[in-house]
């Protein structure tokens, strides 16, 4: 009896045992049963860090250096989960809401969704396409910046060109800090979807940030497999899911049905019949695109109001980038007849934009084009700029920065745009002699922004023609441009008199004991933002010559010099009432002591001082 | 019958040894480092790969087997500078370089250069100098690509014997080349050489040869038959093996550096130069031994 009770122990035991997980256990009988191989668990997740940087909008670092660069985020942590401002990790250009400030700043434009906070983004491919189930981002430095995470249905890796590119939300967030700068691991939770990726795209939001936000590394979490309870776990369709704007515009096309013919044809549209044509027009400004296109599929009459050229004399894409194709443009030609501003950044990219589309669009609504954002556009090419320069003969404001796969020849065209006014051509392949004729030509030019061109060869006569030709030139960044000298600088502040702005951030050449930065502060007495970031020759009398001669300053930044004291930025505070910001990270004469006496004696100005620890 | 066939397997070793000219093996180094600062004290206090004002790196990377190593110039210490720091930049520097791939196998002096202008970009300012010694081995050509800049240097031993080494760099007596970053206000006065004056050279290595890399500390104390004769020692390509015997060579020097009786390198030097003294020269001394095998992942 006891013999026969242990045995039927024993095996009920090893039954058990034997079961293990259940769902390993199922797989491997379902596939004994089928007569195969065990097979490894539905569910097992795989961990990547990213494997390659493809694509971002801006860095803090230079061109080919591994120092404050985008291609820091590839690969695993260097920094985490020590917190900082290191080398080792990828930081944007800009933080917080000083760049906005500027007279340099763009606009706003209208209708630009209430969800849309991006300003800065970078794409990351992984070695393996996953469902995804979790995206770690590791921030070393004032996080709190990511707003949007996504996900491409496209394969980096593979050589085909990319066909039917999709983007999914995997999560959004609105734009926030965290409450201290410390490093943190951030992993919201994200969407499910029924596509697997090896591209993931971050955007960011910097403008809460007290300093520059750092990233260090990424990871993504995913199965192989689809998940096959992700059909349960899939949240209510959301209604901005359902048919994006892309079908909006590609409805357009379609004939509007007519209810009978003319004369049985009912003027019932109510109210809307009453009021005058101006104020529905005004009441359908506060629309978003896709609304705007919804709404001409109602009726007949806001048909007619929501095709009316008057509605899109600015014409932000920005938002769609993601869906955003020729088709679209196509749709929205005949209404765009009016179109004084447009942006395109972030659009077109994969193929999803070719000069067919383009040109077709800029040849019907370029002619009083008056403003053209094409930040990170790298469907452009030549060809395109020729386009530009051939239909927009108003043109005044041209944005191509980041443009960095368009050919140095492609800038030749720019000259012909007489008329511009603002120019940023941050981190493209611009060359000396494309620039030069730009400046010969361009003479209205108030903006300008060459910052990270590295493939212009000698910034000393880039100043010099600019002090000649653009007399009326109002900010400038020279941001890493690496062979500007006294010399050039003396010719320009010479000329240039009526600069607000100087970005001169990172240019290792200008050495104060010429006493070039004295000059500037005697010759631009209109100074608002003076960035001297990293010239490690900046002393006191520079500072004490800008308390005395530039009384308008607002934002100035001479991170990591040692010759500054205490002493002359009182007197620079003092007389300077509208300062706001003051960056003096890493200048060994002023401690963290220091900053917080002067932050107590002029409460109003935002001094930073960056840590390593 | 039996030495029949075990001659004859010999000779067809022999023959076919000698028809394959092209060993298409990857070769690897198996480093070991040892070292000891001037100042004891101080160099204990620092993380691993620096002693006193010396620094070294090691790094892997899937094309090639990087070393290095760095002086830091002691004088910066009067001027409130800590020596060690700019060293030890460096080679961290170097070693991130070629961790991420950037660099090419066949130029050493590309990593001083890439390696240097990285110093420049660090928001800190970085301030010091040392001369560095890099080398680099290439494991599909099998070949040994070095730079050299100042007064560190490498010695290739094969078969009991230096069949190359790196000549000293030197502007004048114990002021060797070397890389530097100077205050604003001493730019001229401080001796700054750029990337490209060191001495580069490539050569073909075989299994089993020796390279040894370290800093003027062990060769101003050691002279070479010391240094082979302690070589001869090491039998195998096992890393306890390559550590001991860098260690035991390391110590020898650090114990030479301070006998006030012995002719050292640098006495004789000296000596031949005028100056009458003796003894060993006390400095940091950091040793990294490498010996040439396969590679194994």
């Amino acid at each position: 009896m006891l013999t026969l009770l242990s045995m039927f122990y024993y095996i009920c035991l090893r039954r058990r045992s034997r079961s293990g997980t259940r769902g390993e256990a199922l797989t491997s009988r379902r596939a004994v049963e089928s007569g195969q191989r065990a097979v490894l668990p539905v569910s097992v997740e795989v961990k990547q860090y990213a494997k390659e940087v493809l694509d971002f909008s801006s860095h803090y670092g230079s061109e080919n250096s591994m120092s404050y660069t985008m291609w820091n985020l590839a690969g695993v942590p260097n920094v985490y989960p020590s917190s900082g401002d290191f080398t080792q990790t990828a930081v944007f250009r800009a933080y917080g809401t000083w760049w906005e400030q500027c007279a340099s700043a763009p606009l706003p434009f209208r209708r630009t969704p209430n969800d849309f906070y991006s300003q800065d983004y970078i794409e990351l491919g992984f070695e393996e396409p996953v469902y995804p189930t979790a995206v770690e981002v590791f921030e070393t430095y004032y996080p709190g910046a990511i707003v949007q995470i996504l996900a491409c249905s496209h394969n980096p890796l593979s050589q085909n060109p990319p066909t039917d590119v999709r983007w999914e939300v995997l999560w959004s967030g609105e734009p926030n800090k965290a409450p201290t700068p410390q490093a943190r691991q951030f992993s919201p939770k994200i969407k499910h979807i029924n596509f697997p990726t090896n591209l993931l795209r971050l955007e960011v939001n910097s403008s809460f940030l007290d300093y520059y936000t750092e990233l260090d590394a990424v990871i993504l979490r995913g199965v192989k497999e689809r998940p096959m309870l992700a059909l349960y776990k899939m949240p209510l369709i959301d209604i901005s899911d359902l048919s994006d704007s892309e079908e909006e515009l590609s409805d357009i096309g379609a004939p509007f049905k007519q209810g009978g013919d003319g004369k049985h044809q009912k003027t019932g549209n109510g109210y809307f019949d009453k009021l005058p044509y101006e104020l529905i027009q005004l009441i359908l400004s506060h629309l978003t695109l896709p609304d705007l296109c919804r709404l001409a599929q109602t009726c007949k009459l806001l048909h007619q109001h929501c095709c009316d050229p008057l509605q899109y004399t600015q014409l932000s894409l920005q938002p769609y980038w993601a869906r955003l194709s020729d088709a679209s443009l196509g749709h929205l030609q005949s209404r765009c007849t009016l179109l004084q501003r447009l942006n395109l950044s972030w659009a077109g990219n994969r193929g999803a934009l070719t000069l067919t589309g383009f040109s077709s669009f800029m040849n019907a609504c370029g002619l009083s084009l008056v403003c053209l954002e094409m930040s990170c556009c790298h469907f452009l090419n030549e060809a395109c700029v020729e386009v530009i320069s051939q239909t927009c003969p108003s043109l005044q404001e041209l944005n191509l920065s980041s443009c960095d796969r368009l050919h140095p020849q492609a800038f030749t065209h720019i000259s012909k745009l007489t008329h511009l006014r603002r120019l940023v051509l941050y981190r493209t392949k611009i060359e000396q002699t494309a620039i030069l004729s730009i400046l010969t030509f361009c003479t209205e030019l108030r903006h300008l922004n060459l910052g990270s061109c590295v493939r212009i060869e000698d910034y000393d006569v880039v100043a010099s023609m600019l002090a000649a030709r653009c007399r009326s030139l109002c900010s400038l960044d020279l941001w890493r441009c690496r062979n500007l000298t006294d010399r050039g600088l003396t010719e320009l502040v010479s000329g240039c008199r009526l600069l607000e702005e100087l970005d001169l951030g990172w240019c290792p050449t200008l050495q104060s004991s010429t006493g070039c930065f004295q000059q500037l502060a005697r010759s631009l007495p209109r100074l608002r933002k003076l960035f001297l970031t990293a010239n490690r020759t900046i002393c006191d009398s520079d500072v004490e010559e800008l308390a005395a001669c530039c009384p308008s300053l607002q934002h100035l930044d001479i991170l990591g010099t040692r010759l500054v004291s205490l002493a002359s930025l009182k007197k620079l505070l003092q007389s300077c009432p509208r300062l706001v910001l003051l960056d003096v990270s890493f200048c060994s004469q002023l401690d963290t002591r220091v900053v917080q006496e002067l932050s107590g004696l002029f409460p109003k100005v935002a001094i930073k001082k960056s840590f390593t620890q | 019958m039996l030495s029949v066939l075990s001659y004859g397997r010999l000779v067809a070793r022999a023959v076919i040894g000698g028809l394959s000219q092209t060993d298409s093996r990857d070769y690897s180094l198996v480093t070991a480092s040892c070292g000891f600062g001037k100042d004891v004290r101080r160099g204990v206090l620092k993380k691993g790969m620096c002693y006193g004002d010396d620094a070294c790196f090691i790094a892997r990377h899937r094309s090639a087997d990087v070393l290095g190593v760095a002086d830091g110039v002691g004088g910066w210490r009067d001027y409130g500078v800590d020596p060690s720091q700019f060293s030890a930049t460096l080679m961290k520097t170097c070693e991130r370089l070629v961790k991420e791939g950037r660099f090419v196998p066949s130029s050493p002096v590309g990593v001083l250069t890439a390696s240097y202008y990285e110093l420049l970009q660090n928001k800190v300012p970085l301030l010091g100098s040392s001369t560095a010694c890099i080398v680099i081995l290439d494991r599909q050509s099998h070949q040994l690509h070095t730079a050299n800049l100042g007064d560190s240097g490498f010695l290739v031993v094969r078969g009991g014997e230096v069949v190359h080494r790196s000549d000293e760099q030197q502007h004048y007596f114990n002021t060797p080349f070397q890389l530097s970053i100077a205050p604003p206000e001493a730019e001229g006065a401080v001796l700054s050489d750029s990337p490209d004056a060191a001495d580069s050279s490539s050569f073909d290595v075989q299994l089993g040869d020796i390279i040894l890399t370290a800093t003027d500390g062990l060769f101003d104390n050691m002279p070479d038959y010391m240094i082979l004769q302690e070589l001869k020692k090491l039998k195998n390509t096992n890393y306890e093996s390559v550590q001991q015997t860098a260690r035991s060579i390391a110590e020898q020097a650090h114990v030479l550096a301070y006998d006030p009786n012995y002719m050292s390198p640098f006495a004789q030097y000296a000596c031949d130069n005028g100056l009458n003294v003796r003894g060993g020269k006390p400095d940091d001394i950091t040793v990294l031994l490498s010996i040439v095998a396969e590679y194994t992942d």
